[in-house]
């Protein structure tokens, strides 16, 4: 490791965001499950850096009936996982958190952290895309509340300023009766980044939501396809009809892990998949 | 320059390149043992334990997360200690392969690694151990798939996974009977 950086913990996180807007070359540190990895091969210089992991306002971890739940940036993977709440209420994001990378990693590794990366093939973007999740974001100058579907603007960027935290993401509580599923392709049963993800939620009310990774240069919230079908309604016809309508939606390209034909065709199988066991229909 | 060219010839070792900058006190408890020492702020956990404790068994390979080799438990939970900075580790428990054995005798679930070979070279054997134990301490009674889960984390080279998964497997039985006597 190169970087000869100094390591400061704050114990508030005013003490951060000042710290943050005063100095140069820092970098934030939650699970460090990427953070290190761009350490170790010297592929950024750190002047500073600066654990977020003792500021007890990042640990929040709460759901509120009939509001929704908040997910602080101290929160890991695991813990997400393992919640009794994700599991009943936004299963997506469940199996997401479930397939995200190993055991060991996913006990650092937060989802703060996941959606900060910006890799347009992270796991957990879908899962939250289709809860209209939102992001809180600090500064010194104040709290901005971001839509996650805007918060991605590119190949590992996002809206996020240099002087900005991420607090938490907000996802608002789904209501009764109301389901989702997260289906993955990878090379290898294990540890892989996703080839192709698919999340899909089924509301109370009938209409779905669609999301998808690893097909642009963001995790997509696809709100077009998603209402052209449920104008059409849920129907064995309508689902065969969005499994070949995904694509024109999508621009996945050729890269290690697939090529871009391939991607294009799994979205479209891995979406029917989703409805077809969202709704129980055989297609 | 020559100070950073050095240290990119260190990178490529297993051993910590210093930073020069000024040392942090770190206070944790490795293998039940209190420990306190001061350190580089750049080190990683695994340089730490290597480097510093001198326990060797804790390995590195990736670099990056993705081998499992360097595997330590910390508060109960498996992690990569190549992905951990060692000052991250302040006021935490952990634990590495030295920690298995009890007084020197090795424990079940090393006794079950080398009746079922479950180890070639080697090299990857004590990031096993650590997922293996971390699993087996928050779950006595794994299924197949629990198993398989968390010790997918774990990559080796030379012995195959079958015997690993048939060692972890048998140690959580002979455990839990272990439990029942006493």
């Amino acid at each position: 490791m190169l970087s000869q950086f100094d390591y400061i913990k704050p114990l508030v996180l005013d003490d951060a965001l000042t710290f943050l807007a005063e100095h140069e070359q820092t970098y934030i540190l939650a699970g460090g499950t990427d953070l290190i990895i761009m350490l170790n091969k010297n592929m950024i210089d750190a002047k500073y850096i600066l654990d977020i992991k003792y500021i007890p306002d990042l640990d929040v971890f709460k759901f509120t009936e009939g509001e929704g739940l908040e997910i602080g940036a101290n929160v890991t993977v695991n813990e997400l996982a393992e919640c009794d709440v994700v599991q009943t209420k936004y299963k997506a994001l469940c199996e997401a958190a479930s397939v995200l990378a190993t055991e060991q990693l996913r006990n650092r590794a937060t989802l703060v952290g996941n959606i900060c990366n910006a890799s347009p093939g992270a796991d957990l973007p879908p899962s939250l895309l289709i809860y209209d999740a939102t992001v809180k974001i600090a500064s010194v100058k104040g709290e901005r509340i971001v839509p996650l579907r805007e918060f991605f603007t590119g190949v590992k960027k996002t809206q996020l300023n240099k002087d900005e935290i991420v607090v938490s993401v907000f996802l608002p509580d789904p209501g009764k009766k109301d389901d989702s599923i997260y289906l993955r392709q990878t090379r290898l049963r294990g540890h892989d980044l996703s080839t192709v993800g698919v999340a899909c939620r089924l509301k109370g009310d009938g209409k779905v939501a669609i999301a998808i990774n690893a097909v642009a240069i963001t995790p997509l919230l696809l709100s077009d396809l998603s209402n052209q079908l449920n104008a059409k309604g849920l129907s064995e016809e309508s689902i065969l009809w969005a499994s070949e309508e995904i694509k024109k939606h999508i621009k996945p390209i050729t890269d290690v892990r697939a090529s871009k034909e391939y991607r294009l065709h799994m979205a479209g199988i891995l979406l029917k998949r989703c409805l077809a066991q969202l709704t129980g229909k055989e297609v | 320059m020559a100070q950073q060219a050095e240290n990119k010839a260190c990178a490529m070792t297993t051993a910590h390149a210093e930073s020069m900058k000024r040392r942090v006190r770190l206070t944790c408890r490795v293998n039940g043992q209190f420990v306190v020492e001061d350190i580089d702020p750049t080190m990683l956990l695994l340089h730490f334990l290597r480097d510093r404790l001198k326990l060797f068994g804790t390995k590195e390979a990736c670099g990056e997360g993705e081998c499992g080799a360097c595997t330590v438990i910390m508060n109960g939970r498996p992690v990569t200690s190549c992905l951990v900075l060692a000052v991250e580790a302040e006021g935490s428990e952990i634990t590495t392969v030295e920690g298995l054995a009890k007084d020197g005798e090795l424990s079940i679930l090393q006794q079950e690694f080398i009746k079922f070979d479950a180890l070639q070279c080697g090299f990857c054997t004590p990031g096993m151990l650590m997922s293996a134990r971390a699993l087996l301490d928050r779950n006595p009674d794994p299924t197949d798939d629990d198993i398989m889960e968390a010790m997918s984390g774990n990559l080796c080279r030379c012995t195959g996974y079958r015997q690993i998964f048939d060692a972890v497997k048998k140690a959580a039985k002979r455990e839990r009977e272990e439990l029942k006597r006493s």
